[in-house]
């Protein structure tokens, strides 16, 4: 990042390679659209260069593209609502023999439930889980203190847990 | 350590970052049953929420980027081109002259040369293309490395990555169309030695008949004497295609 900031764009390449993914699925989870999260990774990395002067060296460079990408999130919201890929919506009730079927039948379960997560929380678990993120890191993007952040995860995860173990509960009966 | 306090560190337990709070939690783990029941239940959901797939993002991104990247460096460079001379109205005609002369004369000195700018973005230009192709090429959809074949004929210099990954291409692309494709754009490396002694190589490895026919015609444009003994490999193997060995003659015939 400090080569994109004194004016070596090409750094920026680099830089792409190394977090498009990552900052797809985090558009990915929280908005649920293919295309829409493409557009916003592409806005990502050309807002990083718009404002490359503002970043500062002593910044983790992680924390920085995300809050852009989280501002960019929120100006996209509202547009669009979430849109659950068709996938994940049906499941069907079979006999839990199969232990892989039991993985896949948890796996889009906690999709659902993921998508049924007030977006605040959806974007904590996606940061802690998915990115891998510190509490300091996050604390960062979201311009709190890190022992909050701690607090406002635990909530995410029981939270998480209650719609999961409700949408268990319907299927089981 | 109370209730609250401890549940707000599942995560860090789990994740195995509590480091100096560790004894404290096992203790008020061990002496609490519903944290303990707690940690445990949302434990699992943890774990499987770590293992949800990540998917991957079209090519179309990636594309889209470097075009993009390109077109933002282009028009940083026009950008930082000094224009002071706009701005002093009076001056406009004895700068306009000046720079005919300057112009004409620079013209005739640095003939064939560029301006540091102009060939640094020429050079930026060049390496997304080559970046571009070279990571089309290693898709595993046959249509982008089809596509990464399509940006090898925009790098302009010789580029040895690119030859080499074209040579990679022709040897070892397990669909037809990428390797016909690859012969072709590997036309404009054959002014280099590397570039004919990969064509002549890559004519024994071929297993398609379409491709070494291919190759054998591309031999005969360049009239590549030095491939003639590779020709003769051909023909002389057991199980040649009849196409393909009508066609080495005729070519040896040609090179003569």
């Amino acid at each position: 990042m400090q080569a994109v900031r004194s004016g070596d764009l090409g750094a920026l390449a680099i830089l792409f390679e190394r977090h498009h993914r990552s900052l797809f699925n985090y558009f990915l989870h929280l908005n649920g659209n293919r295309d829409l999260s493409e557009d916003l990774v592409q806005d990502v990395f050309f807002r990083i260069l718009k404002y490359r002067q503002s970043y500062q060296r002593e910044r983790p460079f992680a924390a920085w593209m995300y809050q852009i990408a989280r501002n960019l999130n929120v100006d996209s919201v509202g547009k669009r609502q979430f849109e659950v890929s068709l996938g994940d919506k049906e499941f069907p009730a079979v006999n839990l023999m199969d232990e892989n079927l039991k993985r896949k039948q948890e796996v889009g379960l906690l999709k659902r439930a993921m998508a049924r997560l007030p977006l605040d929380k959806r974007e904590l678990l996606v940061l802690s889980r998915f990115q891998n993120l510190k509490y300091e890191e996050i604390a960062a993007i979201l311009g709190c203190d890190a022992g909050a952040v701690r607090v406002r995860v635990y909530r995410a995860v029981r939270a998480l847990g209650q719609i999961y173990f409700e949408l268990a509960g319907e299927r089981a009966s | 350590m109370n209730c609250e306090d401890a549940r707000t560190q599942f995560v860090d337990y789990w994740r195995g970052s509590l480091e100096g709070r560790e004894a404290e939690f096992r203790a008020h783990l061990a002496a609490c049953e519903r944290c303990r029941a707690e940690a445990e239940e949302l434990k699992d959901m943890w774990s499987t929420l770590g293992a949800l797939p990540e998917e991957d993002p079209g090519m179309q991104l990636r594309v889209r980027f470097y075009d993009a990247l390109r077109d933002w460096r282009q028009r940083e460079a026009e950008r930082r081109r000094p224009r002071w001379w706009l701005h002093h109205p009076a001056l406009q005609a004895a700068a306009a002259m000046l720079i005919l002369v300057i112009g004409v004369a620079a013209g005739y000195l640095v003939r064939g040369r560029d301006t540091s700018e102009i060939s640094q973005l020429r050079g930026e230009v060049y390496n997304m293309r080559q970046l571009v192709a070279l990571s089309l090429l290693q898709q595993q959809n046959a249509s982008d490395r089809l596509r990464g074949v399509n940006y090898a004929y925009r790098v302009e210099q010789d580029d040895p990555q690119v030859l080499s990954a074209l040579l990679t291409t022709i040897n070892h692309d397990p669909n037809v169309n990428v390797r016909l494709a690859a012969v072709d754009a590997l036309h404009k490396f054959t002014d280099q030695p590397v570039g004919r002694r990969g064509l002549e190589q890559a004519l024994a490895k071929q297993a398609s008949p379409l491709v070494q026919i291919a190759i054998l015609d591309q031999i005969v444009e360049l009239r590549d004497r030095s491939a003639a003994p590779a020709i003769q490999s051909v023909l002389s193997s057991q199980n040649v295609n009849p196409d393909v060995r009508q066609r080495a003659k005729w070519a040896l015939k040609q090179l003569q």
